[in-house]
């Protein structure tokens, strides 16, 4: 057993931190907060300057212009720009693409692949419908076949990002006949097609999500990723994707850091109280118990393995550490604790503690709810009889 | 990076599992637990398979193997919950081969005529702290817990020389050492060790003593993660096949998620318990590592044990099934060599530092 990062990959870590000092100027931070993760053009000068690094598709397979690196590399990567907080693409890198490298023709790699690593394509994804969230299959969004187009027809929720995406990965019905897991199919729409409405739902994290309304949408049958009707397959594989980024530990560990950093520059006798210790040293431990199974999970993947029970483990752990976290850096940090970014005070560590909690619950049944995460493991992982 | 089993870590562990199911009948445990004593017949059957010199120095007979090797070999007899004091062997004589093993007592062990067990906790202190004195090489007091304390031939004590704590090897013999045994919740054999004017040899200093916790520390801490395997192994198989409302347990979503919470305790001590064992086999050992891992085993001990008796039922705490033995026996390791409470303490003291996260 050996447990020890090897020098390339720390030298990769060095790397990366270097690169990200220079990237993380106070207007790239100030662009992503104004457009939450949308972008602009600063983001997208930093997408371009990832790219020619290679480092948005060093772990794809050489066939679609990847360096085949062991996805350790991209477990690193994501730990750094999350510890840092840095736009470096979320959903459409981490679940969109290599799902698409999976499942997509010849003729979509090449489509989209180049234009996602260069940061120009982004995409919003529309899976969930105001009576399909848990139970997902039940999803009723119809494409029915006009000739070579497919006609959309339907509402999507939760599609975030959706007004500042170029494109939406959109899960719909194309044989309503079908049993319902084997009716639906992924199809690739731009945002600007006409039929398209989108609706801003503000939430108490800030920003916003949408729901989108599809009306007679048409889009070329050739859009189809994957075969039609396969379409539950391609979205159990994103959705393991997502969940890995998910599990990335490397914003709770800023928290954290973030957290002892001001204890002991503002609040030194605060820092010495037993009891603080003591809270900080459990918030370490789970922590540090997080990241095995965060690291079990990424290298299970590096071996070219599919986790899904080590993936479902390492969700929920992540997504539950977050509130714990956040809430016992509020507690620990009294009143202050509860003042939002800007605020006079001034609110320690920009108000992470506070946006951290309001933050927090959506992970926990974004991404498949913990609740399922946990059916995952008890018959993936335990074998229990459903 | 690479970390699993090795192919011959597994092999191990399968074999040991196999035999012990088939030479140690659970009676035979069942027996000793309620006479207080070790099982010598299968402590030398582990001798003469040469699974007890494992952790030893070639030189001395041993099997040259790591902590991470010994600790799949503690995890496989721990889950046949057979009282045996491998790790008390393993850390007392690792520390006597550091020491250049001045009285062949590694040899002895593995012909089975010595078996050196530590004597370190005492009944006021913390884990890692001692009172106890030697002076003009004798030592006075007692030691409050001592892990097979009365099947040894030697204890390794440590107390306060006037250079601070250090390591000492007492010879159990009737006039200076008395034992006494006590009842705990692990119902293995437990003693009280009262030295009166025992002569005690110094076979090494602080250093030598930390070495000698942390590795105990490490095994203890597997001990709570068979201890937890097993239990969630026996609660699974029970709840596929115990029917209630026409339907197998285990299918409703209640039981599954607290089988799942068992397993993400499980998984989460399981990676931070070898890794610290890793640690400690690459030389880079650090306190607060290991007590991380312990920590970690001693907090999932109750949930995961509690959790099986929740699922398992009435069925799971009388004595002619075999749950009961898990939850007994991993609650003692997640009280000994520290607490999860002294380990947090440690965790505790370093908090200031810098972390390294990857």
């Amino acid at each position: 057993m050996d447990f020890s990062w090897k020098p390339e990959h720390l030298a990769f870590r060095d790397e990366l931190r270097a690169f990200i000092k220079v990237w993380r100027t106070p207007e790239l931070l100030a662009e992503y907060k104004a457009t939450y993760g949308g972008g602009g053009e600063r983001i997208h000068r930093f997408h371009e300057a990832i790219s020619e690094k290679g480092w948005m598709r060093m772990c794809w397979p050489r066939e679609v212009g990847g360096e085949g690196r062991s996805m350790l590399f991209h477990f690193i990567f994501v730990e750094e720009m999350e510890y840092w907080g840095m736009p470096y693409g979320n959903l459409t890198f981490t679940s969109v693409a290599p799902t698409l490298a999976a499942f997509g023709s010849e003729a979509q790699k090449a489509e989209y692949l180049p234009g996602i690593y260069r940061g120009e394509l982004t995409f919003a994804l529309g899976y969930s419908e105001p009576n399909a969230g848990t139970d997902l299959a039940a999803l009723r969004t119809r494409a029915v076949r006009d000739g070579d187009d497919w006609v959309i027809n339907g509402q999507k929720i939760w599609t975030s990002l959706a007004d500042v995406s170029t494109h939406l990965w959109l899960a719909v019905r194309t044989d309503p006949d079908a049993p319902k897991h084997a009716g639906i199919s992924i199809v690739i729409v731009k945002t600007d097609s006409p039929g398209i409405r989108i609706r801003p739902l503000h939430t108490m994290y800030g920003g916003h999500t949408n729901e989108t309304f599809y009306d007679d949408v048409r889009v070329p049958v050739e859009n189809t990723v994957g075969e039609v009707n396969a379409g539950w397959p391609i979205i159990m594989h994103a959705l393991n994707h997502e969940r890995v980024a998910l599990a990335a530990t490397g914003s709770l560990a800023k928290l954290y850091d973030d957290l002892v950093d001001h204890l002991r520059a503002a609040l030194p006798e605060r820092l010495a109280d037993p009891v603080v210790r003591r809270q900080l040293a459990l918030l370490k431990l789970r922590l540090r118990e997080h990241r095995g199974l965060a690291v079990r999970n990424a290298w299970l993947i590096a071996k070219g393995e599919t986790p899904i029970s080590e993936a479902s483990m390492a969700k929920i752990s992540a997504t539950e550490l977050r509130t714990d976290l956040a809430n016992t850096a509020m507690d620990l940090l009294g009143r202050a604790g509860g003042l939002s970014a800007g605020s006079p005070g001034p609110a320690p560590f920009e108000g992470r503690a506070e946006f951290n909690y309001r933050l927090s619950p959506i992970f926990r049944f974004g991404g498949g709810t913990n609740e399922v995460q946990r059916d995952i493991i008890a018959s993936a992982g335990l074998g229990l009889p459903r | 990076m690479q970390p699993e089993l090795t192919d011959t870590q597994t092999l191990l562990l399968e074999t040991v599992s196999k035999f012990l199911a088939n030479e140690v009948p659970l009676e035979r445990v069942r027996a000793l637990e309620a006479s207080g004593e070790m099982d010598t017949q299968t402590w030398d059957a582990l001798r003469e398979q040469g699974w007890l010199a494992l952790p030893f120095g070639e030189a001395l007979g041993g099997g040259g193997g790591s902590w991470v090797d010994a600790g799949c070999l503690l995890e496989a007899v721990s889950r046949r919950a057979v009282p045996l004091p491998l790790l008390e062997a393993w850390v007392a004589g690792r520390a006597l081969e550091a020491a250049g093993d001045p009285d062949g007592l590694v040899p002895g062990l593995l012909a089975g005529r010595a078996l050196p067990v530590p004597a370190l906790f005492e009944a006021k202190q913390r884990f890692d702290e001692t009172t106890l004195v030697v002076s003009d090489g004798r030592l006075d007091g007692t030691k409050a817990f001592v892990d097979y304390g009365d099947c040894a031939s030697h204890h390794l004590v440590s107390a306060r020389e006037p250079g601070g704590p250090a390591l000492f090897l007492v010879e159990v013999t009737g006039a200076t050492v008395r034992c006494e045994p006590l009842q705990s919740i692990g119902r293995t054999p437990l003693v009280a060790a009262h030295y009166r004017g025992a002569p005690a040899r110094r076979i090494g200093g602080e250093a030598e003593l930390t070495a000698l916790r942390l590795s105990g520390q490490a095994l203890a801490a597997v001990q709570c993660v068979a201890a937890m395997q097993e239990a969630l192994d026996q609660t699974l198989a029970y709840a596929r096949v115990r029917e209630q409302f026409g339907r197998p347990i285990g299918s409703f979503q209640a039981v599954r998620h607290h089988a799942a919470n068992m397993a993400i305790e499980i998984a989460r001590a399981r990676w931070l318990v070898y890794e610290a064992l890793a640690s400690i086999d690459s030389g880079g050992a650090q306190v607060e590592t290991i007590a991380l891992a312990k920590a970690s085993a001693s907090l999932a001990v109750p949930k995961v044990t509690m959790l099986a008796h929740q699922i398992y039922g009435g069925n799971g705490v009388i004595e002619e099934n075999d749950l009961y033995f898990h939850t007994l026996r991993g609650k003692e390791a997640s009280l000994a060599w520290g607490t999860a409470d002294e380990c947090l303490d440690l965790v505790a003291n370093e908090i200031d530092q810098k972390v390294d996260w990857l």
